[in-house]
């Protein structure tokens, strides 16, 4: 076919670590055609980050080995190509959008010096020569093309001034540069917030219709791939075990690999939803009454004047006891400033919180309130110490809630058992475990003293799908057992709707909307709580069709758009 | 960055205020009477209470500090007991030796570790890390007086092209009146032999002061630079087709330099401390050798002297390195209050 853009046929690759030899990618097959949108899933380790590093050209060989098969763009061969010739195509045939946006940029370098080096090079290689104020214009045309219209304040920025959604358009306006025929995105917005996500994606699609790029997309998101992808590739440890058009695997996954990848993602609604039912407990665990948290922060020269920061605003929340009690809301949200009000560590402004019939006031920062309230972070991976053993990290909280040391030992059996856990992990370190794992670590370190109250703060966000699920299990299985009450801060809406019985709804320091899950899924009252709810991918017709539909003007109400400086 | 430098600056000079009081109280308190030291053993008590009239010491602690301080700012730093001159003459003839000795080490520092430290990176695992790595070890593990009494050894029966002591060969006449930096001064005036002359005096106390700063430094800019070789936006800037030098240089190491800089802001600082041992070796007529003869000599006046010009060295030297970090990170002058 002549519009084949690229061809990867009887891939093979390995890595040789150490003198061993492992096989990463297997027979791998795929072709892209011009304007196509094609996309790659799977879960992490499945060999979808190497394969696009290996097309593009920046995986280190040695170790990496390409075995066998061969990667033709536009019918070449890339992999004999020279050294030159494979650079030459680099950002001007094939270019690459990574997935964190702020980790992609040179954080000392402004925006402009990073997209002028692009132009430059790309200019020198194929010998062109432009002037720099060409290449401002072209840099400033190009950034339109990403609708971001005040290029020239946008240049004179370092990424750190730039927000999360306007660093993506400048991330993919920087891939765009050199006008590669084959775009390949790597999980495009997932690290951002969902509103913010759907602005990308739909960026993405108009610049595949309108510059008539072709899309290799990199995602473990079936949600995405649904909105985004003509056909698509499963990939589960290095081989593609399914392919099809995007409606037949939808419509008909035949490969239990990618039947297990469906049955994970959470219904958002349809009858796959699962109510969690209120416990009918009488009395509050927690009460909010009007709490306002304020930062200032002191700046200029002589440090008079005063950057404030209303992170919460009014809050009023009654948590009953029992409650699965979601706070839901984007970044910035105020969300995890409520929580570490909860916890104590934060002093409110003003306001009261009445934690388990005890005022905060004074009662935090007591044995007695550490043995009330406890915390699950977000990423065991940074919340464990990875130099101490299970059974150490375990013992730290019964040390400090006055836990006799003889009975430590069958405590900690008693924990591990808890969050099913074979008794033997007592003495391994954290580096030793899964991701899952060490989640289960931190959930027994914070049930060690029998609290009442746990603050799950994303617990499952820095885990894959599939162990996504068994920590929920996991959760909903202690909660009954022990009577706990949770507090579960996330962004993850449809975590949210198979797993609280209650939630509130943060938008700007504020709670623009709170009640029982059902209600506020199926009748969402506030606009932005309506805007959030549209924007989340859902993978399948009915969803999308119970999900609230919220017109352009709507939307814009509520939300501002990554296209303009907000200052 | 004006707000930033002002703070900064205000911060350097109430810390110089701090040293200043410190060192006087200190110079106070340790027994010995500076009136009797400056007469000697022979003098009668009258003579000495005499001196202790003229010298203010019998004037109340307060009255003392508020003299001397006035005097500071006027620069006056009182008289050396043991020259009998004013201390600030004698600093003033001593500081340009020691200065050029510490610029000759700060450049040796950083033109040798952090090109050797990203040549180790780039090549990691190979002989010329290996080369790199041992010779880091023995810059740190060999203390500076060590290697500088080796290096004169050395010099004295193999190199011995290499003056083992002073700053300038006894048969050569010049005198630097303009900088007082003999390596300038000669270029300003043209003088090639004693430009070549200074230049070799200088090489082997500036290598044994510079040693171990060379191979620290060398080694965090190593694994600096193979840390931010693994960041995302490498990778990125790699995939949009910049040349591989380019990302290692502008890049990377820009990137990269901010841990191996704060070392050196350190390390510079606490040059002038380990140039006394250097320059008393190298019989270098430094201020360190004068720091020495005064301390050893309980010349209140001079030492106070010394520390406080070791003390502006410091502060100053870790002024540059702050600002410096603020122009190639500029997370950290745009944290510091400009609007976002």
């Amino acid at each position: 076919m002549s519009n084949r853009i690229l061809e990867v046929s009887d891939l093979d690759l390995s890595f040789t670590t150490y003198g061993q030899r492992t096989k990463v990618l297997h027979n791998l097959n795929f072709h892209l055609d011009a304007g196509e949108r094609v996309s790659l899933i799977g879960q992490s380790g499945s060999g979808k980050t190497v394969t696009m590093r290996t097309i593009i050209g920046t995986l280190p060989m040695p170790p990496g080995k390409v075995e066998n098969g061969s990667i033709r763009y536009e019918g070449r061969e890339l992999l004999t190509l020279s050294r030159k010739q494979r650079n030459r195509l680099k950002g001007t045939g094939i270019s690459i959008v990574l997935q964190d946006p702020l980790l992609s940029f040179n954080p000392v370098l402004t925006i402009h010096r990073q997209m002028d080096d692009i132009v430059r090079y790309a200019d020198m290689r194929s010998n062109k020569s432009r002037s720099r104020s060409a290449r401002r214009s072209h840099i400033i045309d190009t950034l339109k093309k990403v609708q971001l219209a005040d290029g020239e304040h946008i240049l004179g920025s370092y990424p750190m001034q730039l927000s999360g959604g306007m660093r993506q358009r400048v991330l993919i306006g920087m891939s765009l540069l050199n006008n590669p025929r084959l775009l390949i995105a790597d999980e495009p917005g997932t690290a951002l917030d969902v509103t913010t996500q759907q602005e990308i994606l739909n960026l993405l699609n108009t610049l595949v219709s309108e510059e008539g790029l072709t899309l290799l997309l990199i995602t473990h998101n079936l949600g995405v791939v649904r909105e985004m992808a003509d056909r698509v590739y499963v990939m589960q440890k290095g081989r593609i075990v399914e392919q099809g058009t995007r409606d037949e695997i939808f419509a008909s996954p035949k490969h239990p690999y990618t039947l297990e990848l469906m049955n994970s993602v959470l219904p958002l609604y349809g009858d796959k939803v699962v109510d969690v039912a209120d416990t009918h407990h009488e009395e509050n665990a927690i009460e909010i009454r009007g709490v306002n948290k304020i930062f200032s922060r002191k700046i200029g020269i002589i440090r008079r004047k005063t950057e404030v920061n209303h992170a919460v605003r009014e809050v009023f929340l009654d948590i009953s006891r029992g409650d699965i009690f979601g706070i839901a809301g984007e970044s910035g949200s105020g969300k995890t400033t409520l929580a570490k009000i909860l916890l104590g560590l934060h002093k409110p402004n003003s306001g009261e919180v009445t934690i388990d019939n005890q005022n905060l006031d004074g009662f935090q920062g007591s044995t007695e309130f550490r043995k009330t309230v406890q915390i699950v972070y977000q990423n065991p991976g940074s919340s464990l110490n990875p130099r101490r053993t299970v059974a150490d990290q375990l013992k730290v909280p019964l040390k400090f809630t006055g836990f006799s040391p003889e009975n430590y030992h069958a405590r900690i059996e008693e924990l591990l058992d808890m969050v099913e856990l074979p008794r033997s992990y007592a003495s391994m370190y954290p580096h030793e475990l899964s991701g899952g794992q060490k989640q289960r670590v931190a959930i027994a370190r914070a049930l060690s003293c029998h609290p009442k109250i746990l603050v799950l703060d994303e617990p499952t966000s820095a885990l894959d799908v599939l162990i996504q699920n068994s920590v929920i299990n996991l959760l909903h299985r202690l909660r009954d057992e022990f009577d706990l009450t949770y507090v579960f801060i996330s962004h993850d809406l449809s975590l949210m709707r198979n797993f609280c019985n209650r939630v509130a709804i943060m938008f700007r320091g504020e709670i623009c909307e709170q009640g029982r899950t059902r209600d506020i899924f199926a009748n969402p009252q506030h606009p932005y709580t309506r805007a959030l709810l549209s924007s989340i991918p859902v993978i399948t017709a009915e969803e999308e069709r119970l999900k609230p539909v919220v017109s352009k003007a709507e939307r814009d109400a509520v939300l501002t758009t990554t296209t303009e400086l907000t200052d | 960055m004006v707000a930033y430098l002002f703070r900064r600056t205000v911060a350097l000079l109430l810390v110089l205020l701090g040293l200043v009081i410190l060192i006087f109280i200190i110079a106070r308190i340790v027994p010995g009477d500076p009136a009797r030291i400056a007469l000697g053993p022979l003098a009668t008590a009258d003579q000495v209470a005499e001196m202790r009239g003229e010298m203010g010491l019998d004037d109340p602690f307060l009255v003392q500090l508020w003299n001397y301080l006035t005097g500071l700012l006027q620069g006056d730093l009182g008289k050396s007991l043991l020259s009998s001159r004013p201390v600030m003459d004698d600093l003033v003839a001593a500081l340009p030796a020691t200065f050029e000795l510490v610029l000759a080490t700060i450049f040796l520092q950083i033109s040798l570790s952090i090109p050797l430290g990203v040549l180790a990176a780039v090549y990691r695992d190979s002989w010329i890390d290996n080369i790199t790595r041992i010779i880091s070890l023995i810059g740190v593990v060999t203390p500076g007086f060590v290697l500088a009494i080796i290096l004169q050894l050395l010099a004295s029966y193999y190199l011995t092209f290499f003056p083992v002591t002073g700053r300038l060969d006894p048969g050569l006449e010049f005198s630097a009146t303009k900088t007082g930096l003999l390596t300038i001064d000669s270029l300003l005036a043209g003088r090639w032999d004693v430009f070549g002359s200074a230049c070799l005096h200088l090489f082997l106390p500036s290598i044994a002061l510079a040693a171990a700063g060379i191979g620290q430094v060398m080694r965090i800019t190593r694994s600096a630079m193979i840390e931010v070789g693994s960041r995302d936006f490498i990778e990125a800037s790699r995939s949009y087709g910049i040349p591989e030098q380019v990302v290692t240089i502008r890049y990377m190491l820009r990137v990269a330099s901010i841990a191996p800089l704060t070392i050196l802001g350190l390390e510079f600082a606490s040059l002038i401390g380990n140039a006394f041992i250097v320059e008393f070796v190298f019989s270098w007529p430094g201020i360190a050798s004068y720091g020495v003869r005064t301390i050893l000599q309980k010349d209140l006046n001079a030492v106070i002297g010394v520390v406080l010009v070791s003390g502006i060295f410091f502060v100053v030297a870790n002024l540059v390195i702050d600002v410096l970090l603020g122009f190639i990170d500029p997370r950290n002058r745009l944290r510091d209050g400009s609007s976002k």
